[in-house]
């Protein structure tokens, strides 16, 4: 009885989701990708979802956090502050983050893409899950210097977010696991797999002759720790950028000596929009970047050893065909998504 | 006299005690030899050398360098819980974290739920946070990061929190002690087990027909010392897991001692 039941109503579904597939099919033009979902040739998630899966109510809620800053202790700056849309959600034009009352932190904003395939967070790693890295900007006394009890009691005051925490959870009680939980789901949702270069993945497009030089260099030079799809292999590296460390990276985590001056492999994605570049964003085009791997890469203990062997050979050509596949993976379509932007 | 007067308590009791059985006969006919489940709990009891513990940082205390120092914050983490049955079986407690704190009074008293009948002859558990409970994200209620005992910059809990003043402590004359760690790459896992052994005839769970409150006396003075004996001088602050912190959790096992044990018939 309860078999067949679920049978009919299997197949009710299943015809409800064949036509709203065909409905789709007529509009022909791009259907919205739903809020998360795992792209063609990606890799399974790191699973830090598990406990938090996404739903429109969570991520609504996500967003209205991330760009509120009421999450900072002066209702100055919020997290869209320093990870903005059009620069692929980094602080374009900033060597380090500027937090309240103009205060500078040490380190590069990140670009936040993908990260439902990373599992630690920050350029050392300090960050074990998704749900706990926003604790590390709201309450850093040089970006947003807040309390999670502090963020809690001001959205307990507002007159919208009760009733956000409740169509997200079930419940108007707000809670840092439910702060932290929306700001995931909305993070998560942050997909960047339309630029050319997935669309030539794809085989939706081609790549011209320069970019396709490009991607051989880059195949050969730069793919073995910004390894493809996702563009970083998210492992921690020293890639020669100084000989007497002023940050000790990963060490800090791991108080391993072994660990000192390296920093988490960035993804290339959208890697145009993102400038200044390296963990302080020391270098500010991508063609020093370039140059530094060329020319100045500086030997030490804990030099990756993929760059032990000296400055890589690139000639102007070559860095200029390297430069047009990178531009080939600027994502339009992520950069411009209204779902991630303020509402 | 006082013999006289405790035995026909115990009489009374004994009375009670059957008629109370009797009355379980009626309906669930258990035998008379098995004790149902029940509560237990720990009550910590935070002091340091013979007194209660003052966290207003009135009182002066002396370490075992001879350094005076006050406390003005003193919490900790209590999990994993493992109760010794008579036998040496064992029976762990699942999923109850404690975060003991001196300031919070309804913190101070863990109550395991649940516990199989029977004789217990000690009582095992983990000073701070399992290593699977610190990468599992926006946790609550004790493991809530709300609490103040999460690290944020370097994921993960701090299991034990001291902080006071000390003429000793330099600069400022603050200390803060924050100690956690749960990675075990390059020996910065500050998880410590402590072990309390009582006699198996004071600890019988039974129902509610007993008490059953264990009174651990947690003594701040043995977190500065044995086995090692940490000046504040040295360092005042330790806020990361590392070699230092890793003195510091060895010297904070034995601040943990069995003080006395409730378990008389209600």
């Amino acid at each position: 009885m309860s078999k067949n039941l679920y049978f009919c109503l299997t197949i009710v579904l299943a015809f409800a989701f064949l036509s709203s597939c065909k409905k789709s099919d007529d509009e022909t033009a791009e259907t919205p990708k739903p809020l998360f979902y795992v792209p063609d040739g990606f890799p399974a998630p790191s699973g830090q979802l598990q406990n938090n899966p996404v739903t429109t109510a969570g991520f609504a809620l996500g967003r209205k956090l991330f760009y509120d800053p009421i999450l900072s202790k002066d209702s100055t700056v919020h997290c869209g502050s320093c990870h903005q849309q059009f620069g692929a959600f980094a602080q374009v034009d900033h060597k380090v983050s500027h937090g309240i009352n103009n205060l500078l932190g040490t380190r590069n904003s990140p670009t936040l893409i993908n990260l439902a395939w990373h599992s630690e967070f920050f350029w050392d790693g300090g960050s074990n899950h998704i749900e706990v890295q926003p604790i590390g900007p709201i309450t850093n006394p040089v970006e947003m210097d807040e309390t999670l009890n502090g963020v809690i009691a001001k959205l307990n005051r507002s007159s919208f977010y009760p009733a956000m925490f409740s169509s997200a959870y079930g419940s108007d009680t707000i809670t840092s696991q439910g702060i932290l939980r929306a700001l995931s789901q909305f993070m998560s949702c942050l997909i960047s797999a339309n630029s050319k270069y997935d669309q030539v993945r794809n085989g939706q497009a081609a790549f011209t002759a320069t970019e396709d030089s490009g991607y051989t260099i880059f195949k050969s030079k730069c793919e073995s720790c910004h390894k493809e799809p996702l563009l970083t292999d998210l492992t921690y590296r020293n890639n020669g950028l100084d000989a007497h460390l002023n940050d000790p990276g990963r060490a800090r985590i791991t108080t391993l000596a072994s660990d000192s001056g390296k920093f988490k492999v960035p993804t290339l994605r959208n890697i145009v929009l993102s400038y200044p570049y390296m963990h302080d964003g020391r270098l500010n085009s991508l063609s020093k970047v370039i140059d530094h791997y060329r020319s100045t890469i500086i030997q030490s203990s804990t030099i990756d050893p993929l760059l032990s062997s000296g400055n890589m050979s690139i000639s102007d050509s070559e860095k200029a065909q390297l430069i047009a596949f990178l531009n080939t993976l600027t994502d339009q379509t992520f950069i411009t998504d209204k779902r991630f932007t303020a509402q | 006299m006082k013999k006289s007067i405790s035995l026909s308590i115990l009489t009374l009791f004994t009375i009670m005690f059957v008629s109370s059985c009797k009355k379980d006969d009626d309906t669930t006919t258990p035998a008379s030899t098995t004790y149902a489940s029940g509560e237990v709990t720990l009550a910590f009891d935070n002091i340091a050398g013979s007194t209660h513990i003052d966290i207003s940082g009135a009182t002066n205390y002396t370490n075992g360098a001879g350094e005076t120092f006050t406390v003005t914050k003193f919490k900790y983490y209590v999990s994993n819980v493992t109760l010794i049955k008579e036998d040496g079986s064992s029976y762990d407690v699942p999923d109850q974290v404690f975060l003991i704190d001196e300031a919070d009074s309804n913190s101070i008293e863990a109550v395991l739920e649940n516990i199989p009948g029977g004789k217990y002859k000690g009582v095992e558990y983990t000073i701070g946070v399992d290593s699977a409970r610190n990468v599992s994200g926006a946790q609550q209620g004790a493991l809530d990061p709300a609490n103040g005992m999460f690290w944020d910059w370097n994921a993960g809990y701090i299991f034990l929190k001291l902080e006071g003043t000390s003429p000793a402590a330099g600069m400022g004359g603050d200390f803060m002690y924050h100690i956690g760690g749960y990675k075990n790459s390059n020996n910065i896992n500050a998880q410590r087990r402590v072990h309390i052994d009582f006699d198996p005839s004071t600890l019988i769970v039974d129902g509610n027909k007993r008490e059953t409150e264990v009174h651990i006396l947690v003594d701040v003075l043995e977190f500065f010392k044995n086995p090692t004996n940490y000046s504040i001088a040295t360092n005042g602050m330790i806020m990361s897991p590392g070699a230092t912190a890793m003195t510091l959790a060895d010297n904070y096992v034995d601040m943990f001692s069995l003080d006395h044990i409730h378990n008389d018939v209600k």
